[in-house]
């Protein structure tokens, strides 16, 4: 009898022990994973595996990246978002996590998702040749609104961040372009080199080296400031036109993970962005590092799910 | 032309180095062995071989998978000429004078000539890459989407010519590959398409699944009913002093040797199974052009060195259209395509100038692949043979194993090896019923492409369709088109005319 007491009582002791709270101080007990969305190789994988070979001396635990591409970046989010909310399987989240939803019927909007910490924030960008017909932005601007649907641009896919950029940029001076979808970032350009197209719509560091070469030119600059690699080019917000248009790129664990294992994450990719050897290869890939808290990144996410929604149902009319 | 050698350079210094030499090796040896085993081609091989590279830059992963490529060109003559069995399908011309030769006990030089006749056409179509892949890539940046909407109209027509089988067969798998290939988001609207509300359909279906599943699971599966004494009967192994060719036999090859050099190499820029027709090609100009055509079918070096080089030119020349209009026009180009495509490296015009490192890196790898693969074959040919000493009850599951594996960690997903295994099951049937598999794959890869061009084209010309023939580079493949389109049926309804005079005179 009395054993049987003792056993009981071994067993509701650890029943109300306040498990989680030992279980998010000891945190992390292993490895941490990065579920990204999208095929190896491409700039968010290749960002978030430099991140995460900075990071892990932060964290004190192996980071390991695991690429579930498909759908657009579906795949990997419907994983992420079910995944168990212990902070040990976080998503890589970027832009059409906020965009994916309003198109196609996913399991995940960005509520599913806690916010970590933003790393990257790239502005889109309209390229064109540099031998073209216009100038200057207000030449290309006037020109738009006085020939609609005349202006070709091309964009690395249809319903993707940057098409979707184009979109509100012709609503906000009030014109009309032909978009052009093109498989990827690359054709893309590659038909504007070629003279198919007049203009693409990309973000860094696509196309970077052709506007260093020569052969194309900044047209349009939707970002909150100007690009370090090119200080001479303006942003069109500097021009007069207010419109601005960036993508992020941050990590998001799922729904339900206590905050201070957030906050751990956080302090060691925080970390992990200010150590020079991140600094480095940030610079040589020519993307943007732009820091935010988990509040802050939830913000933005908040309003970039609206924003597209809005600008998703207005295509579909 | 000097910028060129400059930069190649400095490809052999990447090149050299030994971790990609080392990976050039492991795909010449690869390749090799998917060579001499029937049934296992080069397009299962290289796409079982894709995870594998995922740790490796792009550079040495595309350096091993190459290497499979033209390594099992050289491999598919061995079982050619020892056994009458080709090991792939550009080695079926070896067996008709190779196994002759090897009747009459003279394997070792047919076996010689196959390694030297590939070695010596395959560097000739090398340098034809290095010097022709730049100057198509400056042109192809005139091609925009109606130029590459007419290439690929005349490719599939070109392709669905030449293959030899039915016409119609063909067609079918290419239109059934198409359709395959509109499964997904829709490339324009974003809109998702007979996706049945799946969250993994809407990325497409996998095409490394159905390339393992047509050629490997297929595979394997045709091969469990077979009789196993085909590979089990006693193979005569030539020794390896009795491997020298004589000096007659060389000087009767060198001439088919060159010839094949270019005919293949020619061939391989047309949209098609290039090394297979290269082979076809090459077997018939020896044969009309030599001196003692009789000897043709019953043992002429001509009849092995010719073809063999023919395939092995065919197979580098087939990287031009690859890298620098980045479409592929044959199923191990696709599959490559593929393999660059998850290493980030987008093939293209701008592709040699954005990555020259990778380019040239790679180029200069198939130098010193082919070199290793000459002294591969020429002393090892009797090791390799003998794996066809493997019983079938150990192969076939090891096969499927790698196959199973190999798919999951393309995407590590478990849907893929389901799609694969079904794939499995129709290429099986498709044998069965003499549908070839590779119509179906092209169809898969460019069906999506062709769509957007076509769509693209269309937006850019405001519904007009007349973008197609008002633009020169356009109208000159359209007319190309309708010419091999219509010329075999004109010959075909003359052919039918005579015939029906001659009976009528007859009668």
């Amino acid at each position: 009898m009395l054993r049987r007491i003792l056993v009981l009582t071994f067993f509701v002791m650890v029943l109300v022990s306040p498990s989680v709270g030992t279980y998010a101080q000891e945190f992390p007990t292993k490895e941490v994973q990065i579920i990204i969305p999208y095929a190896p190789g491409g700039a968010t994988d290749l960002i978030f595996r430099a991140l995460a070979a900075s990071a892990e001396k932060y964290l004190g635990k192996p980071i390991i990246i695991v690429n579930r591409a498909g759908g657009g970046g579906t795949i990997g989010y419907t994983e992420g978002a079910k995944a168990k909310p212990d902070g040990y399987t976080l998503t890589a989240a970027i832009t059409p996590l906020t965009i994916l939803p309003h198109q196609v019927t996913t399991a995940f909007t960005y509520k599913d998702f806690e916010p970590i910490i933003n790393v990257v924030l790239d502005p889109c960008m309209f390229l064109v040749r540099t031998d073209c017909q216009w100038k200057t932005l207000k030449e290309f601007v006037d020109y738009a609104r006085k020939h609609p649907g005349m202006i070709t641009v091309g964009n690395s896919g249809a319903g993707g961040g940057v098409h979707l950029a184009a979109l509100a940029f012709e609503k906000a001076i009030g014109a009309k372009f032909n978009h052009i979808p093109f498989a990827g970032g690359g054709p893309s350009i590659t038909a504007l080199l070629g003279g198919h197209i007049h203009a693409v719509s990309v973000s860094p560091p696509e196309g970077i080296v052709h506007v260093q070469a020569g052969k194309l030119k900044i047209m349009a600059l939707f970002g909150e400031r100007r690009l370090e690699m090119f200080p001479n080019v303006p942003t069109v917000k500097e021009q007069g036109i207010d419109f601005t248009m960036s993508q992020w790129r941050g990590l998001a664990a799922p729904k339900g993970t206590p905050a201070e294992i957030i906050k751990k994450l956080h302090d060691a990719f925080k970390k992990g962005m200010d150590d020079p050897a991140f600094r480095k290869s940030a610079k040589d890939m020519a993307i943007n590092i732009y820091y935010m808290g988990s509040a802050d990144f939830g913000k933005v996410m908040a309003h970039d799910h609206e924003f597209y929604g809005k600008l998703v149902r207005e295509i579909k009319k | 032309m000097i910028e060129s050698l400059n930069q190649l350079l400095q490809g052999f210094g990447t090149a050299l180095t030994p971790n990609n030499v080392f990976y050039c090796l492991m795909g010449a040896i690869v390749g090799t062995l998917i060579g001499v085993l029937p049934g296992l081609g080069p397009i299962a091989g290289i796409a079982l071989l894709i995870p594998a590279t995922y740790g490796l830059n792009p550079t040495s992963a595309i350096i091993m998978l190459a290497g499979i490529y033209y390594g099992a060109m050289y491999g598919g003559s061995t079982t050619s000429v020892l056994l009458n069995v080709p090991g792939e399908t550009a080695s079926v011309i070896t067996c008709i004078d190779g196994y002759k030769m090897a009747q009459k006990g003279r394997a070792g030089p047919a076996l010689a000539i196959c390694a030297i006749g590939s070695f010596i056409a395959g560097t000739i179509a090398i340098f034809g890459l290095v010097f022709f892949a730049p100057l198509l890539a400056e042109a192809a940046l005139s091609f925009g989407p109606p130029e590459f909407f007419s290439l690929m109209v005349f490719g599939f027509i070109a392709l669905s010519n030449v293959t030899g089988g039915s016409l119609t067969k063909s067609l079918v798998m290419a239109i059934l590959g198409m359709i395959i290939g509109t499964i997904g988001l829709d490339p324009v609207t974003g809109d998702a398409r007979f996706t049945f509300g799946s969250a993994y359909l809407l990325s497409g279906i996998e095409f490394v699944a159905v390339a393992i599943g047509l050629f490997g699971i297929g595979e394997v599966l045709a091969n469990v009913e077979q009789r196993p004494e085909v590979f089990e009967q006693k193979i005569v192994v030539p020794r390896l002093r009795e491997l020298y060719p004589s000096l007659s036999d060389l000087k009767r090859s060198i001439g088919a040797i060159l010839r094949a050099a270019v005919l293949g190499f020619g061939v391989g820029l047309i949209p098609g199974p290039a090394p297979v027709i290269a082979t076809y090609a090459s077997y018939m100009v020896e044969r009309k052009i030599s001196k003692h055509p009789e000897e043709f079918g019953q043992g002429a070096i001509e009849g092995v060195a010719g073809p063999e080089s023919a395939n092995n030119s065919a197979c580098q020349a087939a990287f031009i259209p690859l890298f620098a209009l980045g479409i592929p026009f044959a199923p191990p180009t696709a599959i490559l395509l593929g393999a660059l495509l998850i290493h980030g490296i987008v093939p293209g015009p701008t592709m040699i100038k954005e990555h020259p490192t990778f380019f040239w890196g790679v180029i200069a790898s198939m130098y010193i692949g082919n070199f290793v693969l000459l002294l591969l074959n020429l002393p090892f040919v009797p090791f390799f043979a003998n794996i066809l000493r493997i019983p079938k009850k150990i192969l076939l599951p090891l096969v499927m194993l790698f196959c199973i594996t190999g798919m999951f960690t393309v995407n590590n997903s478990i849907y893929d090896i389901w799609i694969m295994l079904l794939f499995g099951v129709l290429g099986y049937v498709l044998r069965k019923l003499d549908y070839e598999g590779a119509p179906l794959l092209l169809g898969l890869v460019l069906g999506p492409k062709l769509e957007v061009a076509f769509r693209q084209s269309l937006m850019l010309s405001h519904g007009n369709f007349t973008i197609f023939i008002s633009r020169p580079i356009s109208l000159s493949f359209t007319v190309a088109a309708l010419i091999f389109l219509f010329v075999p049926l004109f010959f075909r309804m003359v052919r039918r005319n005579r015939a029906i005079k001659k009976l009528g005179k007859e009668g």
